[in-house]
């Protein structure tokens, strides 16, 4: 039940259609973990906390730095030096006290990542690298758990929802190893893609709306213009291709 | 009417600034071979080496990934690809 606090907290979000005092009370119940806290993370994690997912589990091993401010809108010039968890859990507690936001300084690897994400609903790719992205594609699928993909670049964007099992995952699309780079980027751009993955995750919980499911959204900032790709699952695909 | 080959904004350096350049062939790889007749600073922004992709050259034909096996997919006069980037950044 939603408390006298929350219902007002909410309202607004209740008076939508498709979310009601059932949705909010959907959301409260609900699990995600945000494997980055960075650039995506920031306004993934800042919507889902302002949105009232009771449980936020944020997941990053790195520590603020100055050249973190253009777009890691969840850390301050006060914060450079500090663990980017702890940074990020004090603004998200301060923002709505009543969700559960569990903090974890780690490096997403093979041997934890099982661990991590163990009782989530949801799992949400912030990352800033493909290889821990594929490691958490693969654990994604074996536990069953919805992977919301989202990567940055410049002013260029994409995001796309995984459904194990059912849909095209992001090993569908893998042509093999590609160099990891300090990629250029203005903080405009992962508030972009951050909040279309948030978007889904929202209606994922709720079970409402059409999943950037099977459909690769690509975003152009310079060009203002976003452009859908059709992707199938793969039947070669190492991570999910044995599963019917 | 041949093929609507779509050039990434990294790429247009190397198409005078073309973000839609038209090209001719049964398949994918033939339509950019003849890109890369028309603008021989493709071959190395796209192949990594001969009938190669570089991994993060991403091809699309009529706004469907053509993933695996690109360069081999037919192609008809009007159908679209597109060259996309992979991008890894968060």
């Amino acid at each position: 039940m939603l408390t006298p606090d929350e219902r007002e907290r909410y309202d607004r979000q209740i008076l939508i259609e498709q979310i009601g005092p059932e949705g909010q009370e959907k959301l409260k119940r609900s699990r995600v973990v945000i494997a980055g806290a960075g650039g995506l993370g920031s306004p993934i994690a800042i919507y889902l906390t302002a949105a009232g997912v009771g449980m936020i589990r944020l997941i990053d091993h790195d520590r603020v730095s100055l050249s973190n401010l253009n777009r890691q809108i969840l850390h301050w010039e006060e914060d450079i030096g500090k663990k980017k968890v702890q940074s990020a859990a004090t603004k998200l507690r301060n923002l709505n006290p009543g969700i559960k936001i569990e903090a974890i300084d780690e490096t997403i690897t093979e041997a934890n990542v099982s661990h991590l994400l163990e009782g989530c609903d949801a799992i949400v790719d912030a990352m800033d690298n493909l290889s821990t992205r594929y490691i958490l594609n693969r654990c994604a699928i074996e536990k069953n758990i919805p992977f919301f993909h989202g990567a940055i670049r410049g002013f260029e964007g994409r995001a796309m929802t995984i459904l194990p099992g059912k849909t095209a995952c992001l090993r569908c699309m893998y042509r093999g190893s590609v160099p990891e780079e300090k990629f250029p980027v203005i903080g405009v751009t992962p508030a972009v893609i951050g909040c279309i993955q948030a978007t889904e995750v929202i209606k994922y919980l709720l079970g409402i709306g059409q999943l950037l499911t099977n459909r690769l959204l690509m975003y152009d900032g310079l060009e203002a213009l976003f452009t859908e790709f059709a992707v199938n699952r793969n039947p070669e695909c190492d991570h999910c291709g044995q599963i019917k | 009417m041949p093929v609507k080959v779509h050039i990434h904004l990294t790429h247009r350096r190397f198409t005078d600034g073309k973000e839609v350049v038209e090209a001719e062939g049964q398949t994918v790889g033939e339509c950019l071979n003849h890109l890369i007749q028309q603008f021989p600073g493709m071959e190395k922004a796209i192949f990594a080496k001969k009938d190669k992709l570089h991994n993060i050259v991403e091809v699309y034909l009529n706004h469907a990934s053509a993933h695996p096996n690109e360069l081999a997919k037919p192609v008809k006069d009007g159908d679209e690809i597109h060259l996309i980037l992979m991008l890894a950044g968060g």
